[in-house]
């Protein structure tokens, strides 16, 4: 049995990075404010210490020439981590996002494997530049992948896996969890979970509910909340990765609860929910 | 031996179509690779297009002057070896076998002559159409340069179907237009600069029949392609819908071209225009003047003292303001599906200036808080103005009911058209003497001799009925044949 | 610079212009997909710029610079491949014309957003600088191009970061149908390397020698690790946009002054005043290259289109992410779909 350390989603997500720059040369970090400062969260605090400017990089205020410059450093074989400070600033990427990093494989056989990571999310009395999900923006477009985790397991396993992705990954963390999600996170064993596989948050036998991000402990809450009340058995599932969306997990538990219902934070015209309830992919499995 | 496709070739993302303005070769002529063969011309730009292969030219599908989508088929080269005739890009082969252009056939020069119209007459529409001779650029045959036009008349009555088009709408023959494309084509810059520059009045007629708008078919086009065609007129008749062609006008010998004045213009746009908005009904009455005719020469002289000229003019005014207050639905417009009854009663008096050529039609307001005196002097200023052409913007707007004097020239009676936005307009007759039955004081009818005049009323049907129209009528014709001593 | 490589230089300009002649009568046989976008008048600043890097150096063309990529060493014919889309083109028929990226040859393929393969660029040259290579990155933009968001950023950040970065301005005076003084309120284009805090130097991009030189110097620096390098390269796009493009807002006699600037004829009469080339050389240089081309063009519209199935390849490292095709109907999912119903309620 491994020694356990109370982590929090943050921490989680330093770690990842940590232990990835330790452990290949090739991954570096660039940003706003991400060295000296160490990221206006924290997140990078150090890391200009020790792993030096060379591979800490703080950038102007420039997201599309960080997007940019990550693609380049990626088709030289690097693995770019991008922070945007605040997820709502990708939006000045767009177009190094969607019409280079997306879609550089495709049409060149040149991949583009980087991470672009930054906190989302609303409940933090941050205004409308400081809170929105952008995954809707996103999830039109072919070639990209997407995570959004909801522990502070999953943020440092699955960020480990995004780092190590050949493809372009965002990395939208929460940032209500950032300090307020605390685990018990063994020290020793790597920890590393897979993209595109969900996670059954609370198993039950009566309704599903698909959700991914701070809503699954709302899904939580609500399902404890119903199974005290009535006794009815709320099966919870964080999606963890959007794309590749882990269709099998939905379609498994919806045929054993027959019911459905999804919780996003985003908006729901257009929003990710319409792509689970898609007849496209439901009629595919 | 093979054949090789030659296709159209899309000049542009969003090119669609292109003509095919010129072959450089004719059937049996050798050609090499890369050797120019055809030019075509596209909405964005002009090319001399390459042949794709060494040969002969074996079939040429396009004539000159036709238009087909990009990828068609144009024509086919006879390779004589083995020269990759199947390597040359299969896809577009693909394309060019379902694009349907390639089965259009160049279309016959002039269409059919119309059977058994000896004279062209203006109706019926189709026929008149049909029986236009034939414009000489219409379609010669395809390498045949002994047409009625040289060579270069010919390259140069070359353009695209938009300039065709747009030369149609401003009435401008293409051969009179120097151009500036790939053989002294005529561009659509060429024709805006033409039409920019030409004198106000050069225009000439638009061509009867252009190898653009073939004549139509007298018959029903249901569910026709919307005819944005100029001189087409679309008709909807019981279940289908009818394209009536208006036919051109040919220009004799002899015949004199003005262009329309800007007056004449609007007058033009005006008529038809309420000709297509309102339902024009017209009634007629008949007047007996003879008691206007007696307060007019005993008041003539009391009002030329004040400098005021009365005609019967202030007295029709005055019973009509009467017909209106009356009967409002005359004073009204209609809006859409509300009727509008007029606040105000302002008349207006249609006036006839330069010997004729034109009409005006300035508006006395508020027509029925005027003494005859008052109305006289008000339509002798507004006839003053008109005649020396000094009416302001204000003195013709307005008008919620106009008058209109067809007898100051002597006729019996007109049927006005309604002047929009209004919903009725008065034709007055020429008052004179006629034989009438009347009752003489002992009550026999017998044949007597009476100032007479008759009265037209067009109306909008939408919104004014027979009855009431006849109502009004009536009631004017009561206050002219009664009209009171008082007040005048 | 020695006789030869001016020969070469010569030559590639040739390559470049009897390409696009080429792929012009290609186009109007109906073998290209999408634009043709010439860079007739301007090859001299494509190529000779290029003619400056070393192996190892990396380069990211714009639409018009062709005449680099065959300088560092791009096969004529995989440009042929590319505009006529087929299977075998370095994008497998799924984009065109410059779009492509071959990492071997060291080239960056832009994206028609203007200005965003500087922002790429610039992490291949951050790569040389982790790494401790001595390698450079050159790019190209008109100036149309240089007025985009992407470029400023990432002009900026090549500068801030001083990264080992040439960036070639081609002052070709149009952006599609737009004046260039209608992009720009500056009047000296080498103002704007000023506001970034870089070296600039202004050449004749028409004189091929020049637009060598000054590149030669460019690249050095950047070499030596002294950061980013402007060249404003003086030239004039002498054809329309694209094929499209009839070019009638350009006045005759401004065309017909740049006519007379043409890079190939200068550098032409240049070799043979100068001894390094008799006429009839240069002559039989033009024809060798243009039958050259036609051959190879022959080759290449033989060569097949992409199978329909590759559209959907190369969406994700992992084929089997390849997004669903929707309009595939397979017989066992409406089989599923019957039995996709709940099965249990609860009481």
């Amino acid at each position: 049995m491994s020694e356990l350390r109370e982590t929090t989603y943050l921490e989680a997500i330093r770690e990842a990075m940590w232990e990835e720059m330790k452990t290949d040369e090739s991954v570096f970090l660039l940003g706003e404010d991400i060295g000296e400062y160490g990221g206006a969260f924290k997140v990078t605090a150090g890391f200009l210490e020790e792993f030096g400017p060379e591979r800490v990089i703080d950038t102007p205020i420039s997201e599309a020439a960080i997007v940019g410059a990550a693609i380049g450093a990626a088709h030289m074989g690097l693995k770019p981590v991008a922070e945007m400070q605040f997820i709502d600033f990708i939006a000045p990427a767009f177009d190094m996002i969607v019409n280079f990093a997306a879609k550089s494989r495709y049409r060149t056989g040149i991949g583009a494997g980087l991470v672009i990571r930054g906190p989302c999310g609303g409940g933090a009395r941050a205004g409308p530049f400081h809170s929105q999900n952008v995954e809707s923006y996103f999830a039109n477009v072919a070639g990209l992948k997407m995570v959004a985790p909801a522990t502070a397991r999953d943020a440092k396993g699955l960020l480990r896996s995004a780092i190590r992705d050949p493809d372009p990954v965002l990395f939208f963390e929460h940032k209500f969890l950032y300090r307020r999600i605390k685990e018990d996170l063994p020290v020793d064993e790597e920890i590393i979970v897979p993209l595109g596989v969900a996670r059954i948050h609370r198993p039950g036998n009566d309704l599903t509910i698909v959700t991914y991000g701070a809503m699954v402990y709302k899904a939580g809450d609500a399902a404890e909340r119903i199974a005290g009340e009535d006794g009815a058995q709320v099966e919870v599932i964080d999606l963890r990765t959007l794309r590749p969306l882990d269709t099998d997990s939905i379609v498994d538990s919806v045929r054993r609860t027959g019911r459905l219902l999804i919780l996003h934070e985003a908006s729901g015209f257009g929003g990710f929910a319409g792509e689970i309830t898609a007849p496209r992919w439901l009629l595919a499995y | 031996m093979s054949k090789v496709d030659v296709i159209m070739p899309q000049m542009g993302e969003s090119i669609a179509e292109g003509t095919l303005t010129r072959w450089l070769k004719s059937v049996g002529d050798a050609v090499e690779r890369d050797e120019d063969l055809f030019e075509i011309s596209t909405d964005k730009v002009d090319a001399d297009i390459p042949s794709p292969a060494t040969g002969t030219l074996a079939e040429v599908l396009v004539q000159e002057g036709d238009t087909v989508e990009v990828n068609s088929v144009v024509a086919r080269i006879e390779t004589s070896g083995e020269v990759g005739g199947e390597a040359e890009a299969p896809e577009v082969a693909e394309a060019a076998e379902a694009a349907p252009a390639v089965a259009e056939q160049p279309k016959a020069p002039a269409a059919a002559p119309a059977p058994a119209v000896e004279e062209p007459t203006p109706e019926p529409v189709a026929a008149a159409a049909e029986a236009e001779p034939a414009e000489p650029e219409a379609e010669p045959e395809a390498g045949d340069g002994d047409g009625p036009m040289t060579r270069e008349e010919r390259l140069r009555t070359k353009s695209t179907p938009l300039v065709r088009k747009l030369a149609e709408e401003h009435g401008v023959k293409i051969s009179q237009i120097t151009g500036t494309g790939i053989a002294g084509r005529v561009t659509r810059d060429d024709l805006l600069a033409y039409l920019e520059s030409r004198p106000a009045g050069a225009a000439e007629e638009a061509p009867a029949a252009t190898p653009s708008a073939p004549a139509p078919v007298p018959g029903m086009a249901v569910a026709a392609p919307s005819t944005g065609e100029p001189g087409v007129m679309r008709v909807p008749i019981h279940g289908a819908t009818l394209d009536i062609k208006i036919p051109g006008v040919t220009i004799r010998e002899g015949d004199r071209v003005e262009e329309m004045n800007r007056v004449r213009l609007r007058t033009m746009e005006h008529m038809l225009l309420s000709k297509r908005i309102s339902a024009h009904v017209t009634s007629v009455t008949e007047i007996d003047f003879e008691r206007v005719v007696q307060l007019r020469r005993k008041l003539k002289g009391k009002y030329a003292d004040k400098g005021v000229k009365l005609t019967y003019g202030p007295f029709i005014m005055k019973a009509v303001t009467e017909g209106l207050l009356a009967y409002p639905i005359l004073n009204s417009t209609v809006s859409g599906t509300q009727i509008v009854y007029r606040g105000s009663i302002n008349l207006g008096i249609a006036v006839s200036i330069n010997d004729g050529q034109e009409l005006i039609v300035p508006v006395l307001k508020n027509a029925d808080q005027l003494s005859l005196m008052g109305l006289a002097s008000g339509a002798n200023e507004l006839a003053e103005k008109a005649r020396t052409k000094s009416l302001d913007f204000d003195d013709i707007q307005g008008g919620t009911f106009t008058i209109t004097n067809v007898g100051v020239f002597g006729n019996l009676f007109g049927t006005p058209i309604v002047n929009q936005p209004q919903v009725a307009i008065l034709g007055t007759g020429v008052i004179e003497k006629r034989p009438v039955v009347v009752q003489d004081t002992m009550g026999n009818d017998v044949i007597g001799i009476r100032h007479m005049s008759y009265f037209g009323l067009s109306y909008d049907h939408r919104v004014v009925d027979g009855a009431m129209a006849a109502f009004f009528l009536n009631k004017v014709q009561d206050v002219l044949e009664n009209f009171p001593d008082e007040g005048v | 610079m020695t006789g030869p490589d001016l020969l070469k230089l010569c030559r590639f300009m040739h390559v470049t212009r009897a390409l696009e002649e080429r792929l012009e009568v290609l186009f109007k046989q109906g073998h290209i997909v999408g634009g043709l976008y010439r860079s007739l008048g301007q090859e001299g600043t494509a190529v000779a710029s290029a003619f400056a890097l070393q192996d190892g150096d990396w380069l990211a063309p714009s639409i018009r610079d062709m005449g680099a990529l065959f300088v560092r060493g791009l096969d004529p014919a995989e440009m042929l491949r590319q505009y006529t889309a087929r299977g075998s083109s370095p994008c497998a028929g799924k984009d065109n014309t410059t779009h492509f990226t071959v990492p071997e040859l060291g080239l960056v393929g832009p994206i028609s957003p203007l200005g965003t393969q500087l922002c790429v660029l610039n992490g291949v040259a951050l790569s040389f600088k982790m790494r401790g290579q001595e390698q450079v990155c050159m790019t190209y933009q008109g100036e149309g191009a240089s007025r985009t968001g992407a470029s400023h950023e990432g002009l900026n950040f090549a500068a801030v970061l001083e990264l080992p970065m040439i960036v070639v301005l081609e002052h070709n005076r149009w952006a599609f149908g737009t004046r260039c003084t209608s992009e720009s309120a500056v009047e000296k284009w080498v103002d704007v390397a000023e506001a970034y805090g870089v070296p600039c130097a202004e050449v004749d991009g028409n004189d091929v020698l020049q637009v060598y030189d000054e590149t030669v110097r460019a690249v050095a620096r950047a070499r030596r690790g002294d950061g980013m390098t402007m060249i404003v390269a003086e030239t004039y796009r002498m054809l329309g946009h694209a094929q499209h493009d009839a070019q009638k807002y350009v006045p005759a006699e401004e065309l017909e002054r740049w006519r007379e600037r043409d890079p190939i004829a200068r550098f032409e009469t240049y070799l043979v005043e100068s001894g390094f080339a008799e006429r009839a050389e240069l002559d039989r240089m033009k024809n060798d290259v243009e039958k050259e081309i036609a051959e190879a063009a022959e080759a290449v519209v033989a060569e097949p289109a992409p199978d329909g199935e590759e559209a959907r390849t190369r969406v994700y490292a992992d084929e089997a992410l390849a997004p669903p095709v929707p309009w595939t109907r397979r017989d066992h999912v409406y089989a599923d779909l019957a039995a996709f119903r709940p099965t249990q309620t609860r009481g």
